[in-house]
């Protein structure tokens, strides 16, 4: 049986991270050519875009950008009835911003700051998260 | 043999910069993901993004820290894109600065933010430099033809 495609929408205003997210996510799932990664570069665009596009399997969201942030993002998409997972990945890891995000919708919460190594690991995070969402895709 | 040498100048350098803690464990997962990935270039692109970017907010800080009357909001969301980038290249010790930095606004101190604008500065300028070279030798690893021998 062929394998089904996958639609992942990731929301980053930061070209850097956009650049590291989307290898990230094709080495971690061995992305195929067939799969889409598309990009929304703040929390507007995002919204746009999952109103307008056909459906996505995953939505990996920033919080912090430009024109609307990740929480509202999360709250309008919510809103709209859309089930699509939300993984929140965030340079803040306070309680506070995981309770808010948790609050406005997400599914899961990965700080890019581990507070156990306290090393950056926004590749891990999407990888960790990518991966499972996309393995299970996948069956 | 002259590919070798310029191997081990580049391991050599790549070390130091560990050891020196310019860089973390972060930046070595680049590295990994340039390998495992089969993305050629990747690392160059990223370390490339990260300089521009950092040069850019750099000046942006500058600009915002000699006005009359300091946004000191406007300084720390600039630091804190900063770190993040930072801490997603592993440019660890440019990282820790700002991190430091961030305090430093919180606290509303413009001089204390003109001191760690010039760390910042000065600890990015010195990674910058070792990126540049670490790009140069991997160019000219490379380009280098065996055949030439």
């Amino acid at each position: 049986m062929a394998r089904k495609m996958i639609r992942v929408l990731l929301v980053e205003d930061e070209e850097i991270h956009r650049v590291m997210a989307r290898a990230a996510v094709k080495a971690a799932a061995g992305a195929e050519d067939d799969d889409v990664l598309d990009v929304a570069e703040n929390g507007a665009a995002a919204v746009r875009r999952v109103r307008e596009v056909a459906p996505y399997d995953l939505i990996l969201m920033d919080r912090q950008m430009p024109v609307m942030d990740g929480h509202e993002a999360t709250r309008r998409i919510r809103a709209m009835g859309v089930t699509t997972p939300i993984v929140a990945v965030s340079s803040d890891g306070l309680p506070a911003d995981v309770e808010a995000f948790i609050g406005a919708g997400a599914d899961h919460f990965t700080p890019k700051v581990s507070q156990a190594t306290r090393q950056c690991r926004p590749c891990d995070a999407c990888m960790r998260h990518g991966q499972q969402y996309m393995i299970d895709l996948c069956k | 043999m002259a590919a070798a040498a310029l191997r081990e100048q580049l391991n050599a350098l790549l070390s130091s910069m560990f050891s020196q803690g310019l860089v973390d464990e972060q930046f070595q997962q680049l590295q990994m993901l340039q390998d495992e990935g089969g993305t050629p270039g990747f690392v160059a692109e990223v370390v490339t993004l990260f300089c521009d970017d950092a040069e850019r907010i750099i000046a942006e800080i500058a600009t915002l820290l000699e006005q009359p009357i300091v946004n000191f909001d406007k300084v720390d969301a600039y630091v804190h894109q900063l770190k993040g980038s930072s801490a997603s290249v592993g440019a660890q010790k440019v990282k820790f600065t700002c991190m430091q930095f961030r305090q430093l606004c919180q606290e509303k101190s413009r001089d204390g933010c003109l001191m760690a604008l010039a760390v910042v500065r000065n600890d990015f300028y010195d990674l910058r430099n070792k990126f540049q070279t670490m790009l140069q030798l991997e160019q000219q690893i490379l380009a280098y033809d065996p055949k030439q021998q």
